[in-house]
């Protein structure tokens, strides 16, 4: 059963359809599988310097950051701005994995991230699958909640999150982060859109017959279908819980931070030091960027693959 | 299965159940477990799309439904952050302020053309740049991991960057224009550039991404309908507007809503852009998302922070209706126009 | 104290793990406290900024004297941070320290308003007889509660760049440059204004409006607030005058458009872009660290024109501490005439007790500053605390503080002119303070 192809959901149309138990079948001539599949016009050297230039401004602010990391606050302060290397790199790594509590944020963040994105794949995929594929009485309404939940502005939340919070006695503790952020509206919205294609039916009934429970069914027909969108939303779910902003800084202080908390302390200090700060940010960035250039490739090819709603 | 299903599913299920007699035979025993079976068949495909759905709701309730709520209902009250638990009616005082709230007007317009400075572009740009990596070339891969390496980076890393970049006296930014004969332009306090400084941190984070889901939904588009346009004679420009963009409308509309809510949620550019809620010295860029953490966490007035809040979501609602009616629209007409094809 | 980080990192990991196996009711709930293990007592000590009380060395020695004490020290680096921080988790109870600073602009608030969260430190006969009537009466509450014990004080002088002051034709020694201004704010701008049109070209007179702004209103008693705990600061002559003498300021062009402790603001403190800024003992250490070998021996400090308290901060102890009377032992020593004499010679926080100022005048007269031209600070601060005014605090003395401030870099800034620039201000601070 896991060697079933996963079908790519249509890509072109992320728009929802609440009755459509019936997969909605990819048009026919859209050449699919092969990579290559478009019209493929040869690039000319046009197209490869608007494309450097683009380059250049993607990675420019990273090594830069990397450059100011490697200088002193007076140095900094200086014109011309620096464009080469300096000396003090370890000096102010050292100062800002110290200062700024990086070693215990970097901990954290990968702690909460890590819960978050579990849960997030987890939930989602169980229930992108009812929604999907099983009948059930509600079903319409929940689903509408759901698209509606996706309109919630996170900052609405947080007056009474952080009362609940505080009730609970979880300020500056992980949960507090990790709990609210556990499920996610677009997380379920997306595993469903998926599914709808990706999950022959007669798969589920052949299944059935087999005498299987819904869980057994969920282990070995569905997981299996839903994996590569599973692997998507599990790189969004971290890269967003990674640098999650908004209620860290509000839910934790500097005393047990993450990484987003940890440097905007860096940034606002009494006598900051800019090479210090960028340290940090460099810190804070670099374990993404690490994860980028070894899985690049399988990560672009996950967003265009999986699917494209972000 | 299916046959144990129609036979197995008497409705006699809830009435005696048979005394099982001291000389029960083994195709009793196999009757009562196939009725077991059944029973707990039904159960399952009854029991379980809820079991599946409840997590989610279970935590969307705790977490996203009992906050909305309770904003709502502390946005009709004076309460203050040093003791949330203390509230005092005020009925819609709190909402009726806002429509003569001039900061708050200020914020909505703010939010409104930071969003139009950084999505128009950016969603520009990753189209152009879609087209061009569609292109048979070198590098393909290099060039869309490279693309994407900004969305890695946090909103916080990259706007303690970029401040610095735009700072007025020794700010690189200024440094380059200078070089060119352009006079240094203060990207902190002028409104306008204040605006577009962090209309480009938010383009940079998120053009590479848009771009891949362009490029995506462009290799997804039939051949052969280039085919007959070329056998038309258009050329390629005119492929790109009349065979390409169409195709990609759904996708840019999508696009442009998820940058829509984005832009309105905006928060942690301008709060880490000069490190104050305060927008600007005269709130030149605060956004919403910013004037409500001022209200809340600087002034410690939580009902009126709540009620900022509450509006922030009532604008978003609207966008999504929107957005609904839109996506109903252009599928019908996209329907239309492929059955009469 | 190296094991310290490690411990407090498994016990998060600890949490996290459970948070993720949905057994969160198995969490501990509170971090405040610490442990007591075989008669250890551990004391958490919530602090703002660069504090100082570690850097001097003070919980050390504290822990050698006190064999049963462990002191931890959480510092989160801006003040505005750490103060929303604590508003929000003094109605509950958890995630506070046992004792908690508190700065002289959020006294008022924390003393009068938020009392109940904080010990009374007449429960524990605290002697507050030693420090200045003024600094003790800012932490007294109307009906008599002791919630704070001061730490230091900011009596004000002004700092400023010898090199071009002579570039300019102006006096360079700190007596003749003190009698430049002495006793008048008009003075000073006056010859800001001799500074622009002799001095050098790029150098401007000041760092901020801001920072005059608050150099002037901190010379007078009634600013924010009047002595019936009234909103008065559309009023008040300190704002009125304090106002006007910035807006010269910034209509001579003289200063150089930023606010202070923006990151841009340090930049041209590095890179010496003014030839005065207001100097609070504080302000000394920040200079010399921002501007570093460039900046070495080119600035003195002189007199300000008018007396006048910059910052300064309390040590409070709060009711959710399990260890009151050992935290309420701890912060009268921190604070007591010895230890304040101690944090002065280390790192310049002028004391805010009488009595070490009286006891210690040999020593704290004889403190100098190299980076300063050796500038005998001890006796020129001794001087600029004679005649600090008793300010009046109120609750949101902050908000409307920074609200004036960035209205008058507004008009800096944007080209406002000053009544344009007041409306502004008035609105944006009103609306702040409505409820």
């Amino acid at each position: 059963m896991s060697t079933t192809t996963p079908v790519t959901p249509e890509t072109t149309t992320p728009v929802l359809e609440l009755d459509g138990d019936k997969p909605r079948t990819p048009p026919r001539r859209a050449a699919r599988g092969g990579s290559g599949a478009g019209r493929q016009m040869q690039a000319g050297w046009v197209t490869y310097t608007i494309l450097a230039v683009f380059v250049v401004g993607s990675l420019f602010p990273l090594v830069w950051t990397a450059i100011a990391a490697s200088h002193s606050n007076t140095r900094l302060a200086q014109t011309p701005p620096p464009f080469t290397f300096g000396d003090r790199l370890w000096t102010n790594l050292d100062q800002a994995w110290n200062t700024g509590n990086m070693g215990l944020a970097l901990f954290n963040t990968m702690i909460v991230a890590g819960a978050i994105t579990v849960s997030t794949v987890l939930f989602a995929t169980l229930a992108g699958f009812a929604f999907a594929k099983l009948p059930f009485r509600g079903k319409n309404i929940l689903m509408l909640l759901v698209i509606g939940t996706m309109m919630v502005p996170p900052q609405l939340g947080v007056v009474p999150l952080f009362m609940a919070i505080a009730e609970l006695g979880w300020t500056n503790q992980l949960q507090a982060v990790i709990l609210p952020m556990m499920v996610s509206a677009f997380g379920v919205f997306f595993m469903r859109q998926y599914l709808v294609q990706a999950l022959p039916t007669e798969l589920l009934e052949a299944a059935r017959v087999d005498g299987a429970n819904s869980l057994r069914v969920v282990w070995h027909v569905v997981l299996p279908v839903a994996r590569p969108a599973m692997a998507v939303l599990a790189m969004l779910t971290f890269v967003t819980a990674w640098n999650e902003f908004f209620w860290p800084i509000i839910a934790l202080t500097q005393q047990n931070p993450t990484v987003q908390v940890a440097l905007t302390g860096l940034g606002r200090g009494y006598v900051p030091d800019q090479g210090v700060i960028m340290a940090g940010a460099l810190l804070g960035t670099l374990p993404l960027l690490i994860v980028f250039a070894i899985f690049g490739k399988q990560i672009v090819g996950g967003i265009m693959h999986g699917a494209l709603k972000g | 299965m299916t046959t144990d299903r129609t036979n197995a599913a008497p409705p006699a299920e809830g009435g005696a159940a048979p005394r099982p007699a001291p000389d029960a035979t083994a195709d009793e025993k196999e009757l009562r477990r196939r009725r077991r079976r059944s029973w707990r068949y039904r159960m399952d495909t009854k029991a379980s799309p809820y079991g599946f759905v409840a997590p989610f709701f279970l935590f969307f309730g705790a977490f996203g439904l009992f906050p909305l709520l309770f904003t709502g209902w502390a946005a009709l009250h004076r309460v203050r952050l040093q003791n949330p638990g203390e509230m005092e009616w005020a009925g819609l005082h709190n909402f009726t302020r806002l429509l003569s709230d001039e900061f708050f007007w200020n914020a909505l317009a703010n939010t409104f053309t930071i969003g139009i400075l950084a999505t128009v572009p950016q969603l520009a740009m990753a189209l152009g740049l879609a087209h061009l990596l569609n292109y048979k070339m070198r590098g393909q891969n290099f060039f869309r991991v490279v693309m994407l390496t900004p969305y890695a980076t946090s909103v916080a890393a990259a706007t303690l960057v970029f401040a610095i970049l735009y700072g007025r006296d020794y700010g690189m930014i200024n440094w380059a224009l200078d070089l060119v004969g352009i006079n240094p332009v203060d990207w902190k306090n002028n409104t306008w550039a204040s605006q577009i400084a962090i209309s480009t941190i938010v383009i940079w984070r998120w053009t590479g991404y848009n771009t891949l889901i362009y490029l995506a939904a462009m290799q997804a588009v039939p051949r052969d309908l280039y085919e007959s346009a070329a056998l038309d004679g258009a050329s390629p420009w005119k492929q790109f507007l009349h065979v390409t963009l169409p195709s990609l409308r759904p996708t840019i509309l999508f696009t442009v809503v998820v940058s829509t809510i984005g832009a309105t949620q905006l928060f942690g550019e301008p709060l880490l852009f000069a490190g104050s809620p305060s927008g600007g010295n005269q709130n030149q860029y605060q956004t919403l998302g910013l004037y409500m953490y001022e209200m809340g966490w600087m002034n410690f007035n939580l009902g009126r922070a709540s009620a900022i809040a509450w509006s922030m979501f009532l604008l978003l609602i609207l966008i999504g209706l929107a957005y609904w009616a839109v996506s109903k629209w252009i599928t019908r007409s996209t329907g239309g126009r492929r059955s009469s094809r | 104290m190296r094991t310290t980080p490690r411990t407090r990192m498994t016990r998060r990991a600890a949490v996290g793990t459970a948070a993720m196996m949905l057994a969160v009711t198995a969490c501990s709930s509170s971090d405040s406290g610490g442990g007591d293990d075989g008669g250890q007592i551990t004391l958490t000590v919530g602090v703002f900024g660069q504090f100082g009380l570690e850097e001097a060395g003070l919980y050390e020695e504290y822990m050698e004297l006190n064999d049963n004490i462990v002191i931890e020290q959480t510092s989160v680096q801006e003040n505005s941070d750490y103060y929303a921080a604590l508003l929000t988790r003094l109605p509950t109870g958890s995630g506070l320290m046992d004792i908690q600073a508190v700065e002289v602009g959020n006294i008022y608030e924390v003393t009068n308003e938020l009392g109940q969260y904080f010990v009374d430190l007449n429960d524990y006969d605290v002697d507050t007889g030693h420090f200045m009537d003024w600094k003790a009466a800012q932490a007294t509450s109307e009906d008599g509660r002791v919630v704070g014990l001061g730490t230091d004080t900011g009596p004000m002088g002004l700092c400023y760049r010898t090199d071009y002051f002579e570039e300019a034709g102006l006096p360079t020694d700190r007596e003749e440059v003190s009698e430049l201004w002495a006793g008048s704010w008009e003075d000073y701008i006056a010859t800001g204004e001799q500074f622009m049109s002799d001095g050098p070209d790029d150098v401007k007179w000041v760092d901020s409006p801001g920072g005059v702004f608050n150099a002037v209103v901190n010379g007078y008693e009634e600013r924010f607030y009047n002595a019936a705990g009234e909103v008065s600061y559309k009023e008040s002559q300190g704002v009125s005058d304090a106002w006007d003498i910035a807006m010269r300021a910034v209509d001579g062009e003289m200063t150089t458009k930023q606010a202070q402790f923006t990151p841009d603001w340090e930049r041209s403190v590095a890179n010496g872009d003014f030839a005065t800024i207001s100097c609070p003992p504080w302000m000394l250490g920040y200079i010399a660290d921002k501007s570093g070998d460039a900046g070495k021996g080119l600035w003195d400090y002189a007199a300000a024109p008018q007396p006048g308290n910059w910052g300064g901060s309390f040590l409070t102890v709060t009711e959710a501490s399990q260890h009151k009377e050992e935290a309420v032992k701890l912060i009268e020593w921190l604070t007591a005439p010895e230890q304040q004499v101690r944090l002065f010679t280390e790192r310049g926080s002028f004391p805010s007790s009488e009595e070490a100022i009286a006891n210690s005048e040999d020593e704290i007269q004889g403190v100098t500053h190299d980076y300063f031209a050796d500038a005998p600070i001890g006796e020129l601060f001794t001087q600029a605390v004679d005649g600090i005014p008793t300010l009046i605090v109120g609750p949101r003395d902050q908000v409307i503080q920074e609200g004036l401030a960035n209205g008058l870099l507004a008009a800096d800034t944007q080209g406002l002119d000053g009544d344009e620039a007041w409306d502004a201000t008035v609105r944006s601070i009103d609306n702040a303070l409505d409820d």
